[in-house]
């Protein structure tokens, strides 16, 4: 009997031993505790960020930024709000221009790519929440260098890329250097295997895209199925790499339960199981700048035509 | 007592050993699509032995597939998309460097003979791209997709240059829509005209791809495939006579899919197989096959297909002159009744978006 004891003993200490990243990251990096902010724009009062119950359905804010020190509080490159229904396995995309000129939850209007950098998550998730109409449960934040981590980590994503992305002035930042210098890159179109580094051009570069923005969302949108279609394939023994992997580069408010919960969403991955909305001009935004705007070029936002989406998709 | 303080004393090991077994043993237990790291060409054994002579390309370096084994060919570099002189004797591939890329022209071997274009600059934004070379049937010139000139962005226009002159003298072909990547994957036909794929956008802001075709430099593009079905990659037969091509209907899947070819048009399109992500259709020399680029497994690395075309399903080159760019058209498309693809390479990592040279 004691022997056995032992032998229990033992093998559990070695699965800890295993796990222990999961268990550090799951305390440092996961379970963040955001309070909304008050909104000084429109007077609403603090509200903590409720979750909802388990297996019922929930809104993530997925954010990603520059983690480059070019900014001391970054600006969000990417907001994607996202609904899971994990009892019928349908997932809600909804891609939100980064140039949006909004009122912010921290006081006054600029492009919503601000509020992260004026607030952090909570300011972000409370500027999303009142201007969409929207309940978001969590959020997500991974900085550009962990999305190339990532995907490296998960051997690379299967991308259909739908036109040559050619881009003179994408950003060449994140191997050190000049952080404002720029670079010349080249996407070529046809379904391929693309790399952490070859992901990010692609999900990043706009200045060459009709679509500008609006294009940009949709390659996010891609790669994110792409990821969530790799992510299929991971079982648990694969989390103490990715937790690895994300380490400084990942924060979110989900727990592990609903970790464990997105990951059973992706392994029964369905691609027809997923709605992707992006607010293309002119349905739900369209262009201006101008001296109302700071001079900015910007996307206005056609509200009655977006809260018409977010009612019927974000309930 | 002491018999047990030295079981108690020997067990230790045993303890260490068994939770050092289970640290490991959960290792192994990891997903093997993420523990996949490609392998080179050079160090697999193909499962199918294809006929003729094939060059494909991994991670930028070239490879002859030859009798069933694979053989490195040409300098360091960033490689890619090799194509064949119509005598077979000579290749011509794309080198990029930094921020541009060249054509260079080289023989079997993979030696080069003479770099065709010099599109590098010290000015980051003088630098240009050249990509999809493909050499005219009398092998007097290679078109390829070249981003000149930089006025509405950087889009690619179909351009033209002699086989043994120079740059200087290479002349725009296309006119490409601007701000959606241009116009790619050039074939000059024996006519003088021109097949390549453009890229658009209509009025709900989506992007398509379509196969065109032009019958002189600068002239009147007649689209052969509908927008809707974002048809691209396509590769014409030996003979001449038939098209290959990739075509995703708007989704993240794609079908592969043939048609008919009289030199101005396409016949109604046979569906090979559908449902996958197939890339870079290449004909086999006796244009009764086709290879192509597909995943293995459910997000894996490209590895090289196989697909025998059934005799019934070939295409009749009897067609109607018009274009079939109409819905009607594509309604008369057919799913052939195709055998089954068998994978030809395991393991690699090939790139997709560098198609088959193969004679």
């Amino acid at each position: 009997m004691l022997t056995l004891f032992c032998l229990l003993l033992s093998g559990t200490a070695g699965a800890a031993a295993y796990f222990f990243p999961v268990v550090v990251a799951g305390v440092g990096q996961t379970g963040q505790t955001v309070v909304v902010p008050p909104s000084r724009s429109q007077g609403t009062a603090s509200t903590p960020m409720p979750s909802a119950a388990p297996g019922a359905p929930f809104t993530v804010l997925l954010l990603g930024s520059d983690d480059d020190g070019k900014n001391k509080s970054p600006l969000t490159q990417s907001m994607i709000l996202v609904r899971v229904d994990p009892a019928s396995k349908h997932v809600t995309m909804l891609s939100i221009p980064r140039d949006l000129w909004v009122p912010l939850s921290t006081g006054g209007s600029a492009k919503i790519d601000a509020a992260y950098a004026y607030g952090g998550a909570a300011a972000a998730i409370a500027t999303v929440e009142r201007n969409f109409h929207v309940h978001i449960d969590e959020y997500a934040w991974v900085g550009l260098k962990g999305l190339i981590k990532l995907i490296d980590r998960l051997g690379g994503v299967d991308v259909l890329v739908s036109n040559p992305v050619l881009d003179d002035e994408y950003p060449n930042d994140i191997n050190g250097g000049f952080l404002y210098g720029y670079m010349r890159i080249a996407a070529l179109p046809g379904f391929q295997h693309l790399d952490g580094t070859h992901a990010l051009q692609y999900v990043r570069s706009r200045h060459n895209d009709i679509n500008g923005d609006f294009g940009r969302s949709a390659r996010q949108q891609q790669v994110l199925l792409a990821i969530k279609a790799k992510a299929s394939t991971l079982n648990a023994a694969d989390l103490p790499d990715i937790v690895e992997t994300l380490k400084g580069n990942f924060t979110t408010s989900m727990g592990l339960d609903r970790v464990r919960s997105l990951l059973g969403v992706a392994t029964a991955f369905d691609l027809a199981n997923v709605k992707q909305i992006v607010l293309f001009v002119p349905t739900y935004t369209s262009y201006d700048r101008g001296a109302a705007y700071g001079g900015q070029s910007v996307v206005v936002p056609h509200w009655s035509q977006i809260l018409a989406v977010t009612r019927a998709n974000f309930p | 007592m002491i018999l047990r303080r030295i079981a108690a004393i020997l067990f230790v090991p045993v303890m260490l050993a068994f939770g050092s077994g289970v640290y490991l043993y959960l290792g192994t237990l990891k997903s093997k699509v993420v523990q996949e790291r490609p392998q080179l060409p050079t160090v697999t054994k193909p499962k199918f032995v294809l006929p003729g002579t094939m060059f494909v390309v991994q991670e930028g370096r070239l490879f002859k597939l030859e009798a069933g084994s694979f053989t490195e060919i040409g300098p360091g570099g960033e490689w890619s998309q090799p194509t064949l002189t119509p005598d077979h004797t000579k290749l011509v591939a794309v080198l990029r460097t930094g921020f541009s890329s060249d054509l260079y022209l080289m023989d079997l071997g993979g030696h080069v003979l003479k770099r065709l274009t010099k599109n590098d600059s010290r000015y980051i934004d003088y630098n240009h791209w050249a990509f999809y070379p493909r050499i005219s049937p009398d092998g007097a010139s290679v078109m390829y997709s070249f981003d000149s000139p930089k006025v509405n962005g950087v889009d690619l226009a179909v351009w033209s240059m002699p086989l043994n002159g120079a740059q200087w003298q290479a002349r725009r072909w296309t006119d490409p829509y601007s701000h959606t990547g241009g116009d790619v994957s050039p074939i000059p036909l024996a006519s003088g005209g021109l097949l390549f794929v453009r890229h658009s956008i209509d009025s709900s802001t989506v992007v398509h791809s379509q196969i065109y075709f032009q019958s002189r430099a600068l002239g009147v593009a007649t689209p052969l495939t509908p927008e809707a079905d974002d048809c691209s990659q396509a590769t014409l037969s030996p003979d001449g006579t038939q098209v290959a091509m990739v075509c995703t209907h708007g989704k993240q899947s794609a079908s592969l899919e043939i048609a008919s070819f009289n030199g101005s048009a396409l016949g109604a399109p046979q569906v090979l197989v559908d449902g996958g992500l197939y890339a870079s259709p290449a004909w086999s020399p006796d244009g009764k096959a086709l290879a192509y680029f597909g995943p293995q497994g459910l997000a894996g690395h490209f590895q090289l297909w196989w697909l025998p075309l059934p005799v019934a399903a070939t295409p009749s080159p009897s067609i109607a002159a018009a274009p079939s760019t109409s819905a009607s058209a594509r309604a008369a498309s057919t799913v052939a009744p195709t055998p089954a693809p068998v994978q030809v390479t395991e393991g690699v990592d090939l790139s997709a978006t560098s198609p088959p040279a193969w004679f």
